[in-house]
């Protein structure tokens, strides 16, 4: 019971998509500079993710791998294009603003690689619950990312000025990316090297070379 | 004098380094000098391939279909990939299990895809540059920055990973860092 209430949280702290297994990482550093983008890329992704993950569990097991990494990046895709039509009706300025980063959202490797590796190995209902915490593992790092580098770079949040004492512009350029969510990455691992519980699965994840 | 502003001109339209596009992979890779080489390369063909695809694509493709440029484009990768498993496949079935780890890494990945949208994006803005050769010059630019990128990491990779550096920020946090600090010194060079 305790491995499997892992297994399905696992996504948020235990092995947290961003902060753990390093993945889509390019958005959370190039365009987390602001709320607004973190909502819309967050938006983007969770419907993308959930969609694609969804409907690519439908696909044949028994095809060879490399043809299901492909209809598995072709679906998403396909889910890229209504999606980018709602979040452009939401968002119209910040996809602007995203540019490169909304599109590659939709070949990530949570959808292309973890899918094989992860979530098809589990019965379907936990598959759901897991990647709903994957999921959602990506979009508190984002939030989080987009409210402190937007506050500590340009002394607002959500594009209000708010009454900070101390502006560091340069995280909201790449380097100031690079560095902060190195920090959050070193301090999320200290946080579960606290929690004795997570800590093992944890360390297991890293050490895998993931 | 024209090579130092040549390769500071590489560094500073480095993907990874300015764009942060394959820095999982990156990571993943710079473990071993084999698998970084390994990936590097096969980055590269598939940079440099998906770019002449990017082109035809670019080409053809009506302005009202643009929607549907990354279902192209994947589309496209997807077919290089195939044809890469099949070719290395045919000539050494030995070949083909050592190195299908690199394709299969490489296919669908940031620094492929990003060059291809990168590639595009300037093609869009510049019409000198909407030619078959500058596209796959892009490609193979973006491959040799990865290549690049990847020196600069392994240059450092054990002392980050060592055990004077305290436990929650080996590894991964301070590779993070330290190409945040390149990053950085690239910055105030453009």
């Amino acid at each position: 019971m305790n491995d499997r209430r892992n297994s399905v949280f696992d996504g948020v702290l235990g092995d947290n998509t961003v902060l753990s297994a390093l993945m889509v990482i390019s958005p959370v550093i190039m365009c987390g500079d602001s709320l607004k983008n973190a909502e819309a890329l967050s938006y983007a992704f969770t419907s993308i993710t959930i969609l694609s993950v969804l409907i690519s569990s439908l696909v044949p097991k028994k095809l060879p791998y490399a043809l299901k990494i492909v209809i598995y990046a072709l679906i998403s895709s396909l889910i890229y294009i209504p999606v980018k039509v709602a979040t452009h009706e939401f968002y119209r300025d910040a996809i602007e603003r995203i540019g490169i980063y909304f599109p590659l959202l939709a070949v990530n490797s949570l959808i292309v690689f973890q899918t094989e590796a992860k979530f098809f190995r589990m019965k379907r209902a936990r598959m759901f619950f897991s990647l709903i915490f994957y999921v959602l593992g990506f979009d508190i790092v984002m939030l989080l990312t987009g409210v402190v580098r937007e506050l500590l770079a340009y002394g607002t949040i959500n594009g209000r000025i708010v009454d900070a004492d101390v502006l560091i512009s340069g995280l909201s350029q790449p380097f100031g990316g690079f560095i902060f969510l190195g920090l959050m990455c070193g301090l999320y691992r200290w946080i579960r090297a606290k929690i004795p519980d997570i800590s093992k699965a944890g360390r297991e994840q890293d050490a895998s070379g993931k | 004098m024209h090579l130092v502003n040549e390769i500071i001109a590489l560094l500073a339209a480095n993907l990874i380094l300015s764009q942060a596009l394959g820095t999982s992979t990156l990571f993943i890779a710079s473990g071993s000098r084999k698998n970084l080489i390994g990936t590097a390369c096969v980055i590269t063909i598939f940079a440099v391939l998906g770019s002449g695809a990017a082109y035809l694509t670019d080409r053809n493709l009506p302005e009202k279909y643009a929607d549907y440029t990354l279902l192209i484009y994947t589309l496209s990768v997807g077919i290089i990939y195939v044809i890469l498993l099949s070719a290395l496949y045919f000539i050494s079935r030995e070949k083909f299990v050592k190195f299908r780890k690199y394709i299969h890494i490489s296919a669908y990945n940031c620094a492929v895809m990003g060059t291809l949208f990168t590639v595009s994006g300037r093609a869009a803005e510049d019409s000198s540059l909407r030619n078959l050769g500058s596209y796959m010059a892009a490609g193979l630019e973006a491959g040799v920055g990865f290549i690049i990128a990847a020196l600069i990491l392994t240059a450092a990779y054990r002392k980050l990973n060592s055990s004077k550096v305290p436990a929650a920020f080996r590894g991964f946090p301070a590779m993070l860092v330290y190409l945040g600090i390149i990053s950085m010194a690239v910055y105030a060079l453009k």
